[in-house]
């Protein structure tokens, strides 16, 4: 019963296991499920394992039992496309119609989502005559019959009570928010930071070290000795390279302080400086760059183990990453080349990981990044690209 | 499944659709996982089961450093050889069985009755402890290796399993259980989980302080938002501030934002944005 359904769950990408839709025949032949409502809260609690899915499996649930229109990836375009006409119907009704060659008072009777079709039926009728351009707009002929009027001035919203049967729920869609589309928040970002932790002995020996005490136990022929252990805390040092200067880096502002604030509440050794575009001799540790200097060449002294995570758009002209005398600013004059400094860097810390805010598929546009690229392994600021970071940054090397 | 049925509690306001899900799972004998966000009652589920159909309720609080054997069993093995080095205590210490100490699980599986688990944030843990517990859930049954005996659960308990990541947990682990996300609730269903809590309270000041509330949880860039524990928390603070009038509500004059707003951050912005709107 309701493969059909079953798959085409599949096929818009909720992630259901056969599994678990043998559980859920087990829960219609054990006479759980009497209505649709039933069919609609149960399958959901089985068959879906994630919220982010919920909304997904709503507009599948419409379709499936009440045959409401699937979004249509293809169309979207399309869509897009009838919606602007839309607006721009609703600004100037009369210079569209006359556009379409259209009577505006027969568009008038139409409502919004009548409208729409109608416009894509026409977009359709043109891309498939590309030629002869002028055709469709001459065949105004069909009219459309519309009723329930149609307002310039505002559009019908689906209000829809609440009490009502599970198709309805299921159109409501109350679960949008949910889905796979949401920003990077904090806690997300606690989730990926994690899993870089770095656990040694330390604090005092109060964890009973059962192994140890019955070896020293024997080996005191009965007389017990009992071995104490520290336990374990996180001792991961951590120093976190930020970009903050310039244009460039302002639209990341926000999701680089999310990370920043993460970061402080996560590790305890954390020390964070600042650089613009890229380092020469100096990072600060101020984010004004300007009091505290930090020269490069003191970081040797770190534990190499230190893992090092810049977070920069790595984004500006290829000379100040490449010349000798690259720095923008004056008095940054050490007369080597930025790129030969970042090699040291990762030369010298072992762990190390660039993050750049910037889409991985725009990379490929801006030399800089492809540069630095080669240098450091960098991902995405993006949830994927951090835990793919911080598996690249607990790897034993 | 004939009688059991769960149909709310005295102090637990049920949504007919997680009702449903909870009966379901309860028929199919498989645990039921929830997600929401934190203070939307998902502990307070499997206090509220418990206390409807009568059965014991055993709490496993998941911690970080959590190994899923401490959760079955405990081998008390420093008593035992302290036993067996003094020899002065009741217990045969040629009996390992007398210093293996059941966990919440392993008490679950033991006692007479059919009990409610409830394993509480199991993010907490490592994905290992989720990974281990995949085989005790799916054949309710584990091994003490010390004594190389079998527990089988005499009653499959009825587990609830709460999380509060965003993150997903494993996905074999997810296969294992029904889950359900429970949404916040509108103010309409918060007007009824007030008049549970607060039998006694004052329609005035219930109306005023949920439409409060709401209004305080639109605020933007508040990292914590309120949730309906905090609400019951304010709610039960204004009552028990004798100068405090409703009214004061509708104007935005909102005392006790502490109790509301948990981070510093997010204090300052509530603060900020409700001492500009009282103003006008």
């Amino acid at each position: 019963m309701f493969i059909d359904f079953f798959y085409q769950l599949k096929d818009h990408g909720v992630p259901v296991s056969p599994t678990a839709f043998l559980t859920l025949q087990k829960a219609l032949g054990k006479g759980l499920v009497n209505s649709l409502e039933d069919f609609y809260t149960v399958s959901r609690s089985i068959l879906v394992k994630s919220e982010r899915y919920f909304d997904l499996y709503d507009q599948v649930f419409a379709h499936y039992f009440e045959g409401v229109a699937l979004p249509d990836r293809e169309g979207l375009e399309l869509d897009e496309l009838a919606r602007s006409l839309l607006e721009q119907w609703l600004q100037h009704p009369k210079e569209l119609a006359d556009a379409l060659g259209m009577d505006e008072a027969e568009l008038q009777k139409l409502t919004p989502e009548e409208l729409i079709e109608y416009f894509k039926e026409r977009l359709k009728e043109q891309t498939e005559r590309h030629d002869g351009g002028n055709r469709w707009i001459g065949t105004g002929g069909t009219s459309p019959v519309g009723h329930s009027g149609f307002h310039p001035g505002g559009m019908r919203v689906g209000g829809v009570s609440r009490n009502k049967s599970a198709v309805k729920v299921a159109m409501e869609r109350r679960y949008k928010d949910y889905s796979l589309e949401g920003p990077l928040t904090a806690s997300m970002m606690g989730e990926a930071l994690k899993r870089l932790r770095h656990l040694v002995p330390s604090g005092p020996k109060d964890q009973v070290n059962v192994d140890k005490t019955i070896y020293q136990t024997m080996k005191n022929a009965g007389e017990i000795e009992i071995v104490f252990d520290s336990s374990l805390k996180d001792r991961l040092k951590v120093i976190l390279a930020i970009d903050n200067g310039g244009w460039s880096m302002d639209p990341y502002i926000p999701l680089v302080q999310t990370l920043f604030d993460y970061a402080r509440a996560q590790f305890k050794e954390l020390k964070t400086c600042f650089f613009h575009n890229t380092i020469y001799d100096t990072l600060w540790e101020d984010p004004a760059r300007y009091k505290k200097p930090l020269k490069v060449d003191d970081l040797v002294r770190r534990d190499p183990d230190t893992r090092f995570i810049f977070v920069g758009d790595a984004s500006m002209a290829p000379y100040e990453l490449m010349a000798q005398d690259g720095s923008i600013y004056i008095t940054n004059r050490s007369g080597r080349p930025s790129s030969e400094c970042l090699q040291f860097l990762a030369k010298t810390f072992r762990h190390s990981v660039w993050l750049n805010p910037v889409r991985r598929a725009r990379w490929p546009y801006t030399r800089t990044i492809n540069l630095i690229a080669q240098i450091f392994p960098m991902f995405e600021l993006t949830i994927d690209g951090l835990e793919k970071a911080v598996g690249h940054l607990m790897a034993r090397t | 499944m004939s009688g059991e049925t769960f149909s709310g509690a005295s102090r637990y306001v049920l949504d007919a659709e997680l009702a449903q899900i909870v009966n379901v799972s309860m028929a199919l004998e498989m645990p039921l996982l929830l997600k929401g966000e934190p203070g939307t009652g998902k502990t307070m589920l499997a206090h509220a089961i418990s206390e409807s159909l009568g059965m014991p309720l055993l709490v496993l609080n998941v911690k970080s450093s959590m190994k899923l054997v401490e959760a079955l069993y405990q081998y008390d093995t420093l008593t035992r050889l302290n036993d067996s080095r003094f020899g002065d205590s009741k217990r045969d210490v040629s009996d390992i069985e007398a210093y293996i100490k059941p966990g919440k699980i392993g008490q679950a599986f033991a006692a007479d009755k059919r009990t409610v688990l409830l394993i509480d944030e199991i993010d907490k843990a490592d994905t290992d402890f989720q990974d281990d517990m995949l085989d005790v859930l799916d054949q309710m049954e584990f091994d003490i290796i010390e004594i190389d005996k079998t527990i089988r659960a005499k009653h499959r308990p009825v587990i609830i399993i709460t999380s509060n990541a965003k993150k997903d947990l494993s996905d074999p682990f997810l296969g294992r259980c029904n889950f359900h996300h429970i949404a916040f609730p509108d103010p309409k269903m918060m007007r009824r989980i007030i008049d549970v809590h607060f039998p006694g309270l004052s329609n005035d000041l219930a109306d005023n302080a949920i439409d409060a509330f709401y209004r305080l949880r639109q605020i933007e860039g508040v990292e914590k938002r309120p949730a309906t524990r905090e609400l019951i928390n304010w709610i039960r603070a204004l009552q028990s501030d004798p100068d405090f009038k409703p009214k004061r509500l509708i104007k935005d004059e909102l005392p006790f934002l502490g109790v509301l707003f948990k981070k510093s951050q997010d204090f300052e912005t509530a603060n900020r944005i409700t001492q500009r709107r009282a103003r006008y």
